[in-house]
């Protein structure tokens, strides 16, 4: 339990309570037939989160910090994977499926544990095409394809 | 027709060959989602929707949700199996559901009787999986005779008490389980509002219209979150792994366990029951209740057989128990059962009281096929406790980047939307970072589901008393679950004053 980390949590719910209460306002007050509008609902639940931050916060103060176990993160490992996944799914329509799973896979496994390529190689490649053919043409899914540029399709 | 016939044409839906295979496939990826550290019952089963969807697909609508949601059923109880396993062999719990089978589980594992801990396991969770599957029949019917009753107001509260009871009993902080309880219901705004068709904090995004996908949501919390985990604290199962020998328990085994499992069934299927309460609250109390009921306690942490038996029976007969508010009221109490809910949803097919009059089909077929279920387990598990054993081995180094690559998969199959994915990954961030710090994700993925029923009846309610909120207090049932949510809240907050430790109900 991290004091810095609930109290700057417990103010960034606060502000999306506010935010909520505050956009509710620009919706309509009424629906046909009935006084309760849609922006009841969303505003009452951000007053709500809004006192529940602001006891959070109250208790970050009253609380003294856990001691911390002391397990060193491997930010870097996360690092190379988190960027990874985000390329991944940016370039999942692009390039099509097969071709950026098997480089996420194959980066993935080497930033796991580096050595043995080809293991990663092939079970990278094993999961994509299988994947990809299993889906597909077993079970008429829809996964992006191949590039066009490609001859094969 | 009377419930007996029911059953049968439920039987006859469930021993039908296709089914029969998904059940059994359902089992074995259940267990070895339980066996693989990483993936719990919650992600395998969100996980596994897209690809039964498409399997499925063949078929008519409402067989193809039987399948589907009798395969999704399977993993379920599956991993509840399989989270014990590695409790034995490894001391490492699978699921928070079997942090206690450690207790006695790997120290029979020590003293060279792992195969019988784990034979009890099975043995104890199939007869769970009976006292369950019982239990199920003869409340089914008349807890969805009640339930038709029930007005908007009545409903309103019923929810409200399934989401204060989790967030009661969800986390260290009752604040940050009621905080994530209220930012799910919050995140469930987002877009067309149903009632009067107006779009909210959307912002003009077409991709918002539909509101954030719940799919996306729970993989991205507990899947990816867990994945996470895993790379940032480098986590890997290097315990050494028991030796297993002999399976079949000897006689003097299975008298020692019989009553512990029969007690613990019972118990645990009253425990799944209660909203917010689940397998892992029932799996400590029927340990504690064998601990106390035996002649020499003193067994108990040494090995003792009883202390295997008691809570893994519990544990499975909480899951099934778990089923039935949902089938019958249609309100999920946790979160595996949340996700189970938005599998029916999926398919098109609302779980609550008219179920059993609309769907009787899928509605018996998956309580006949947890029966089958059980006994697929029971048959499946025995002769191949050591492949699963040898599961537990696979190396994290392949696994965490594959579990991510399945998860892309399974949102994009069903999504078809790089929004969802960028969604994935981040709700993978918060997910690590809130449960780190003891947010539950649980309560927000609950409220996430109940967000739209809670948000309809509420309005329908106090649209027909035009305004005044006296109707959630003037209706004598309605009143009634109030008073319990708040007691539900206020109970714990009061012992923890007087100092008392508490038991707490995490779920993985």
């Amino acid at each position: 339990m991290s004091k810095t980390f609930d109290r700057y949590t417990g103010l960034l719910f606060l502000a999306i309570g506010a935010m909520f209460v505050v956009e509710s306002f620009k919706l309509s007050q009424s629906a046909y037939g009935s006084e309760i509008g849609p922006n009841i609902f969303p505003m009452s639940l951000g007053i709500a989160l809004i006192l529940l931050s602001i006891r959070l916060v109250y208790e970050t103060f009253r609380y003294t910090d856990a001691k911390k176990n002391s397990v060193k993160l491997d930010y870097k490992r996360f690092g190379i994977i988190l960027i990874a996944a985000i390329l991944y799914a940016a370039l999942l329509e692009t390039l099509g499926y097969v071709i950026t799973t098997f480089l996420f896979l194959l980066i993935g496994f080497q930033t796991m544990q580096r050595g043995k390529v080809w293991v990663s190689v092939i079970i990278a490649g094993c999961f994509s095409i299988g994947v990809y053919y299993l889906f597909v043409v077993l079970l008429q899914g829809s996964l992006p394809p191949f590039p066009s540029w490609m001859s094969f399709s | 027709m009377g419930t007996l016939e029911y059953l049968m044409q439920g039987f006859a839906t469930a021993l039908q060959w296709h089914n029969l295979l998904f059940a059994f496939f359902g089992v074995l990826i259940g267990t070895a989602v339980g066996v693989l550290p990483g993936i719990g019952p919650m992600s395998g089963i969100a996980l596994l929707m897209p690809i039964t969807a498409s399997i499925t697909s063949g078929l008519p609508a409402e067989a193809a949700a039987t399948s589907s949601i009798i395969l999704l059923a399977g993993v379920y109880y599956g991993a509840m199996y399989g989270g014990s396993t590695t409790s034995i062999l490894l001391n490492t719990p699978g699921e928070s559901s079997s942090v206690v089978t450690t207790l006695d589980g790997h120290q029979m594992a020590k003293n060279g009787r792992a195969g019988v801990a784990l034979a009890i396991c099975a043995i104890g969770s199939f007869a769970a999986g009976l006292v369950a599957l019982t239990g199920l029949i003869l409340l089914a019917n008349p807890l969805a005779g009640i339930a038709l009753k029930f007005g908007p107001a009545e409903y309103t509260s019923l929810m409200l008490l399934g989401l204060l009871a989790v967030s009661g009993l969800g986390g260290k902080s009752i604040t940050k389980a009621l905080m994530m309880t209220v930012f799910g219901l919050l995140l469930a705004t987002i877009g067309i509002d149903a009632v009067s068709g107006v779009t909210r904090f959307t912002y003009d995004m077409p991709v918002l219209y539909s509101g954030l996908e719940f799919l996306t949501i729970a993989v991205g919390l507990f899947a990816v979150g867990e994945v996470f985990k895993a790379i940032l604290e480098r986590e890997s199962n290097d315990g050494e792994i028991a030796k297993i020998n002999r399976i079949l328990p000897t006689k003097q085994d299975l008298k020692d366990s019989s009553l512990p499992i029969a007690r613990g069934s019972v118990l645990g299927f009253f425990i799944g029951v209660l909203p917010g309460a689940g397998a892992t609250l029932a799996s400590f109390f029927s340990y504690i209740m064998e601990k106390k009921l035996s002649k020499n306690p003193k067994k108990f942490g040494n090995g003792a057989i009883e202390g295997v038996a008691a809570p893994e029976s519990a544990n499975n007969a909480a899951a099934g128990g778990a089923i039935i508010p949902l089938l019958t009221l249609g309100i999920p109490g946790s979160g595996s059962t949340a996700i189970l809910m938005s599998a029916f949803i999926m398919f098109n097919i609302t779980p609550g009281p008219l179920l059993f009059e609309e769907h009787p089909d899928v509605a018996w077929g998956l309580i006949a096929s947890m029966f089958v279920g059980n006994a697929i387990l029971l048959i499946l598990n025995l002769p191949m406790v050591k492949v699963f054993a040898k599961v537990v081995e696979t190396p994290a180094k392949y696994l965490i980047p594959l579990i991510i690559g399945f998860s892309f998969f399974g949102v994009y199959a069903v999504q078809f939307s790089v929004f969802d994915l960028g969604l994935l990954i981040a709700c993978g961030v918060a997910g690590y970072f809130l449960s780190k710090n003891d947010f539950p994700i649980a309560p927000l993925v609950l409220g996430l589901v109940l967000g739209p029923m809670i948000e309809n009846n509420l309005r329908r309610a106090l649209t027909i008393s035009n305004g005044d909120v006296m109707i959630f207090i003037q209706k004598p049932l309605s009143l009634t679950f109030i008073i319990i949510g708040i007691l539900w809240i206020i109970t714990p907050l009061f012992l923890k004053l007087r100092g008392k430790k508490l038991i707490l109900n995490e779920e993985g």
